[in-house]
């Protein structure tokens, strides 16, 4: 390898973070220029520690960083922003009070008499970048209101408009759409052929087959070795990864379904610009089944989900757990009726970030009487239980007094995943409930959500992963515009026809479409 | 081992930081002080040794007063403690102490008890008001929306005035040439701790008591649990089915309690009669302390420990050397920020775990030799 075509290199670098966790141990990683180089690993390898500490936002306990052949010390993301590093991280960093214009100049932003954002120049610039690279978003949407997909864009955009030659991207599909994916990709290959260099963190095998040059696998904080993606099949990195044969393929008895537990009746919603986003939304969920609801991120899912948690309230419709009706209802009611949630996003409403993992997995039981004595804590039967849901979700920790945001990605997902699925739910909705997890762990939680079924739970289950929906649902109900384009309920699908329904080239009839009611 | 390097290191920042600060300190003491060394040996050691004619002996009184000046601070440290960790920045816990104290007070004086009960009646009654007083702004804020922060600002002074009014026009001691009520009844009084004159009195045991129950409430039990879990990520806190409005108002009533039964136990245990004419500074104090013990009801009498002991030292200084009094207020709050700096000796700290992480790292790969290679390696040690 010629020393200058390594745009990046990083040499023997480890790091140990405060609470004496060494994320990274003597690793050696480097890339050309011009590639898009993966790097995986399971949860918690250490890969969004490197990543950070090559955007500076981590400073390396030992060992040396070059770009372009030159020696250099990334102090702050400032630096490394002006030495043309850019990253998306893996939890979006977006203020979401403000517009998708004013996060992308913020801190850049061109300004007016000195002070103030000008904003037409927000705005355009905005425009400008997101038509030259293909990134559609509206400049003027706050961020609290657009979707996780729109958000990573802005996230993309943001690092190209500092001037990003390099870009890392930190898990950026786990929350995209199989059609976004691929649009993505596109993108992605066009910068590519433009020069830029990418470094592309996921833990989708095939993706990384698909779009990338070289890949890096770490393990346990150390560097397992560098491939050339063509000369290394899924199985072997997998192997290489967790160090066992993997497999993602579920076994699933055929589900026997009994009694409803979910009817959801007739549901509309109107968004804050009259938009209206559901339209007519009626399906029912039985005890012993998973129904997956597939579809382009934006055609309603998010706001049924919302709705049937209790965080917002329909137009009109309704939905009922077991006969009661869950409009209006506080969040502790609906849990007390037995519905668990796994939300999409996790960092605002799954954990609390600096509590400890005992103190996130105990949030919805921890006034159960077996946890208390009296007035106090009963601490070994809550220790007994984090100890236990730890083991069960295999969550990677020094013990479970260990603050959560320190957990990498994937197991803050774990303890979020072990709350919900362990609390004897009658009803469990997932939304995206292997987001960012690694394969081994997908394979667990996957058989974890298909045993729940069928030991009599009723799962809903929405993803952004048409294959996980494929494989895991037992019916399915594709999205489309606010209403239900189809159901299917004969486990004969592929992407192939799911992505006809779900970009709205076909639709079922009513008559088909209402025996999602089962009434 | 890495436990004990880590207390051993606190220990020792702790220790560093005050050297630090009272280095700090000694600059400005220089700077303004024609007899540097005398006022250094007060505010340093002054608050329990003392100098008689080149003879040192210790000074219990000294000492006993700012043991003494901890009561009410420990009372509105972990008043604030509460409310805080709830992430409200509720500010009343300043016009509790006075409506505590003036209400205890009245008890105090109208009521008839036998003594040993009395003074548990005042402080109990006390608190109860208190407590209901801190509905207004938990309420507004719960109900309404109103930031608590403004609406409890405000309400001290609305508490200061309705103090004052009653005050003047209804319990005042017209016999009296100041404004002030009539004395305590003896059977209200807190008893003294120790002989002297130093107004230690059994409140201090109390407040002490007091912090141990606040950190078992915060800390093992469901409704501390709730209220820090809603001071760290309220979302979340709602999303897992808290109540986190009553979770809100609960943790303002019980500021307002422990803020109520600080005034009383103060008056009670200090003076004769009721005649604070002004807000009486503790509830600010107790924010600085909550600051201090990082919201950590444990550490809330450490905390105003070393709050007491500064000021008398300042005190003593002030006193007896020829540091002016402007000059005083600067050591204080220099030596308060030194204290306070989070990053202190963090770099040391950094040195201190990779050291530990390494040998262990050693330490485990030795072992690992031995043990056949698990399925799920684990990066932590
Ligand atoms: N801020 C932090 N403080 C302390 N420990 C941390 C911190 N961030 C990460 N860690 C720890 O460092 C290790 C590596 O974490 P990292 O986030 O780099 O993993 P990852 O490979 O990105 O995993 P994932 O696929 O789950 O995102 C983990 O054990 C994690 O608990
Ligand atoms: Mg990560």
């Amino acid at each position: 390898m010629e020393e200058q075509e390594l745009v990046v290199r990083m040499e023997k670098i480890s790091k140990v973070y405060p609470n004496g966790i060494a994320a990274n141990r003597d690793v050696d990683f480097s890339v050309k220029k011009g590639e898009i180089h993966a790097l995986i690993g399971e949860n918690g390898a250490g890969k969004s520690t490197l990543m950070k500490i090559l955007f500076g936002l981590e400073q390396p306990t030992d060992g040396n960083i070059y770009l372009n052949g030159e020696k250099v010390t990334l102090a702050s993301p400032l630096v490394a922003i002006s030495k043309g590093i850019g990253m998306v991280h893996q939890h979006f960093m977006l203020v979401p009070s403000l517009t998708v214009a004013e996060n992308i100049v913020l801190g850049m932003a061109p300004k007016k008499s000195g002070i103030f954002i000008d904003n037409k120049e927000a705005v355009r610039l905005t425009r400008e970048y997101s038509e030259k690279y293909n990134l559609h978003v509206d400049p003027d949407a706050r961020v609290a209101d657009i979707a996780v997909g729109m958000k990573q864009k802005v996230e993309i955009l943001k690092a190209l408009v500092r001037g990003a030659r390099v870009l890392i991207l930190d898990e950026p599909t786990a929350v995209l759409t199989t059609q976004e994916t691929g649009e993505l990709f596109q993108e992605l290959k066009n910068l590519k052929e433009k020069g830029f260099t990418i470094i592309f963190i996921s833990h989708k095998l095939k993706e990384i087959k698909e779009l990338t040059d070289r890949i890096t696998i770490m393990r346990s904080g150390l560097s397992v070795g560098v491939y050339e993606t063509d000369s290394i099949s899924e199985q072997e990195i997998s192997r290489l990864m967790v160090g066992r044969d993997v497999v993602l393929k579920v076994s699933k008895t055929e589900s026997v379904p009994a009694e409803t537990v979910l009817t959801v009746n007739d549901l509309h919603y109107i968004n804050e610009w009259d938009k209206k986003t559901l339209n007519g939304v009626s399906f029912a969920v039985r005890s012993g089944e998973i129904v997956g609801i597939a579809g382009v991120e934006g055609n309603g899912q998010r706001e049924l989900v919302d709705i049937l948690f209790g965080l917002k309230l329909p137009a009109s419709g309704d939905a009922r757990v077991s006969g009661q009706s869950l409009i209006g209802l506080p969040q502790a009611r609906i849990r007390h009726l037995g519905v668990s949630y796994v939300p999409e996003d996790r960092m605002t409403f799954g954990v609390a970030q600096t509590a400890s993992i005992q103190e996130n997995v105990i949030s919805d039981r921890y006034s159960r009487k077996e946890f208390n004595n009296g007035p106090l804590f009963n601490m070994k039967s809550l220790h007994k239980e984090s100890d236990k849901l730890i083991v069960d979700y295999a969550v990677l920790c020094k013990s479970r007094s260990q603050e959560v945001g320190m957990l990498s990605g994937g197991n803050i997902q774990k303890v979020v995943v072990a709350r919900e699925f362990s609390s004897d739910p009658i009803l469990i909705i997932a939304d995206q409930p292997t987001r960012g997890i690694d394969v081994g762990a997908t394979e667990l939680i996957r058989k974890r959500l298909v045993e729940l079924a069928r030991a009599g739970c009723a799962v809903l289950l929405v993803s952004a992963d048409l294959n996980e929906v494929m494989e895991l649902s037992d019916s399915l109900i594709v999205m489309y515009n606010g209403r239900i384009a189809g159901y299917f309920d004969d486990g004969k699908w592929d992407d192939v026809m799911m992505g006809e329904y779900m970009l709205g080239l076909k639709s079922q009839s009513d008559e088909e479409i209402r025996r999602a009611c089962h009434a | 081992m890495r436990d004990r390097r880590m207390i051993l290191f606190g220990l020792v920042r702790g220790a560093a930081a005050i050297a630090v600060a009272l280095a700090v300190g000694a600059i400005f003491i220089f700077l303004s002080s024609k007899e540097p060394f005398t006022a250094l040996r007060y505010l340093l050691i002054g608050p329990f040794l003392s100098f008689h004619g080149g003879e040192i002996a210790f000074n219990t009184q000294n000492f006993y007063q700012v043991l003494a000046a901890m009561i009410p601070t420990i009372f509105t440290g972990l008043a604030v403690c509460v409310m805080f960790s709830a992430n409200q920045f509720n500010l009343a816990a300043e016009g509790c102490v006075l409506v505590g104290a003036f209400t205890g007070s009245l008890v105090g004086i109208y009521v008839n008890m036998v003594t040993g009960l009395h003074a548990v009646v005042c402080v109990l009654i006390a608190a109860a008001v208190c407590g209901l007083i801190m509905l207004i702004p938990s309420l507004l804020k719960v109900k309404l929306g109103a930031s608590e922060m403004v609406t409890s600002l405000m309400l001290n002074f609305v508490l200061l005035y309705v103090v004052l009014h009653f005050l003047n026009y209804h319990f005042a001691d017209r016999s009296k040439g100041a404004t002030m009520t009539f004395p305590f009844l003896e059977s209200s009084k807190i008893p003294s701790l120790v002989p002297g004159n130093s107004k230690l009195t059994w409140g201090f045991v109390i407040a002490l008591i007091v912090a141990v129950v606040v950190w078992f409430f915060m800390y093992r039990t469901r409704w501390g649990y709730a209220i820090r879990m809603i001071g760290i990520n309220e979302s979340f806190s709602l999303y897992s089915g808290m109540n986190v409005g009553g979770t809100i108002v609960l943790s303002s009533v019980f500021g307002g309690v422990l803020a109520g039964m600080g005034g009383s136990i103060e008056v009670l245990g200090r003076f004769n009669t009721f005649q604070w004419r002004e807000l009486p500074g503790y509830g600010w104090t107790g924010i600085t302390i909550a600051i201090l013990a990082k919201n950590n009801p444990a550490a809330v009498p450490l905390a105003a420990f070393f709050l007491a002991y500064l000021n008398k030292g300042c005190q003593l200084m002030a006193t007896h050397s020829d540091v002016p009094s402007e000059m005083i207020d600067i050591i204080q709050a220099t030596i308060f920020l030194f204290f306070a700096a989070e990053q202190f000796m963090s770099g040391f700290r950094q040195k201190l775990v990779v050291k530990t992480t390494r040998e262990e790292l050693k330490k485990m790969e030795s072992v690992n030799v031995l043990e056949e290679e698990s399925g799920h390696a684990s990066t932590t040690v």
